[in-house]
């Protein structure tokens, strides 16, 4: 017996790409948060009275009660880092000299993952008070990242 | 199944609203680049096809033919002794008539997607391929087709060099 030989004119390797695209509607409570922040640079938050509790990004019912939600609330664009972690390496596993910045801000009862910025990674504690630094109007389109960071308030 | 669902619950979008910026979305793409090691068997069975040749390999304690070509066979476990020039012509196996293209759209004329047990091949062993230049209501099981093959100047050595399976007259 002997193993099969290669074929020297054989291609090596199979070289393709996946054509994987997606389109995500927000939905009803969605398309009202995104909504404020292009439009008026807010950031809603809906408030169930049975329970006490303003969520943060606002939602159409009420996860303890199930209740539906029709009372809105401007939750503000200033909060507190809750928790926060610095980044040096990228989304392929790339070092980076200057990590970014994440954390999770509470705002309401509710809060946001989001990027810090205008801070030095050593500043940054549990419990700062920092303050959502939104985009020019024209350059905004309906996304968290209309957001362009959070930064000291 | 859907065509007799009249009403749809929920809010329908078309493109037009989301043209029109009636609703907020993001759009993603996810990058899947791969490159996957093609291996001594079906490297081999990949440039045959740009000669225009389909490959199998045999294994001598089995006595059996396999295509696409394998290193070990998977009844016994033994390196195969060699390769097999095999046949462009052999029988379908099974086959669907399929009436959505692989991106989910309708289309009218169905792709025939068939397994076809190729010629000098064990029995029950074949590859999975196209039927084209045949009436969808003709394909049957058990129906002899043969390879139709790109311009040898167009092949790659891809699967696709060949185009499809075409429908072969049976002598009598």
């Amino acid at each position: 017996m002997s193993l099969l030989k290669s074929d020297p004119n054989a291609p090596q390797a199979w070289v393709g790409d996946l054509p994987v695209t997606s389109r995500y509607t927000y939905g009803l409570a969605g398309e009202r948060f995104f909504r404020a922040i292009k439009d008026e640079g807010r950031i809603l938050g809906s408030y169930c009275p049975k329970c006490e509790i303003t969520y943060v990004p606002g939602r159409v019912f009420c996860e303890r009660c199930l209740s539906e939600l029709d009372e809105w609330v401007d939750a503000g664009t200033q909060g507190e880092v809750h928790t926060y972690t610095l980044l040096y390496v990228d989304h392929d596993g790339n070092p980076l000299e200057h990590p970014r910045l994440v954390a999770f801000i509470r705002l309401g009862d509710g809060g946001l993952i989001h990027n810090l910025g205008e801070v030095e990674p050593e500043e940054i504690f549990i419990g700062m008070p920092v303050e959502a630094v939104f985009k020019p109007q024209a350059e905004r389109q309906g996304s968290i990242l209309d957001i362009a960071y959070f930064r000291p308030a | 199944m859907t065509s007799k669902i009249k009403h749809f619950p929920g809010t329908a979008l078309s493109e037009e609203d989301f043209a029109q910026g009636k609703v907020l979305f993001s759009h993603d793409e996810l990058k899947a680049d791969f490159a996957w090691d093609t291996g001594t068997g079906i490297g081999a069975y990949l440039a045959g096809l740009k000669n225009g040749i389909l490959l199998g390999s045999y294994c001598t304690t089995c006595r059996k033919t396999v295509i696409p070509p394998r290193t070990v066979c998977e009844m016994c476990f033994r390196p195969m002794q060699d390769y097999v020039q095999l046949k462009d012509t052999g029988t379908v196996n099974t086959f669907s008539l399929c009436y959505v293209t692989w991106d989910v759209k309708r289309i009218t004329e169905p792709e025939i997607p068939a397994v076809i047990e190729i010629d000098g091949a064990s029995p029950l062993h074949g590859i999975l391929h196209k039927l084209g230049e045949v009436d969808p209501h003709q394909v049957h099981i058990g129906m002899r087709v043969q390879a139709v093959w790109k311009p040898a100047e167009e092949r790659q050595g891809a699967i696709t060099d060949i185009l499809y399976f075409k429908p072969v007259e049976v002598e009598a």
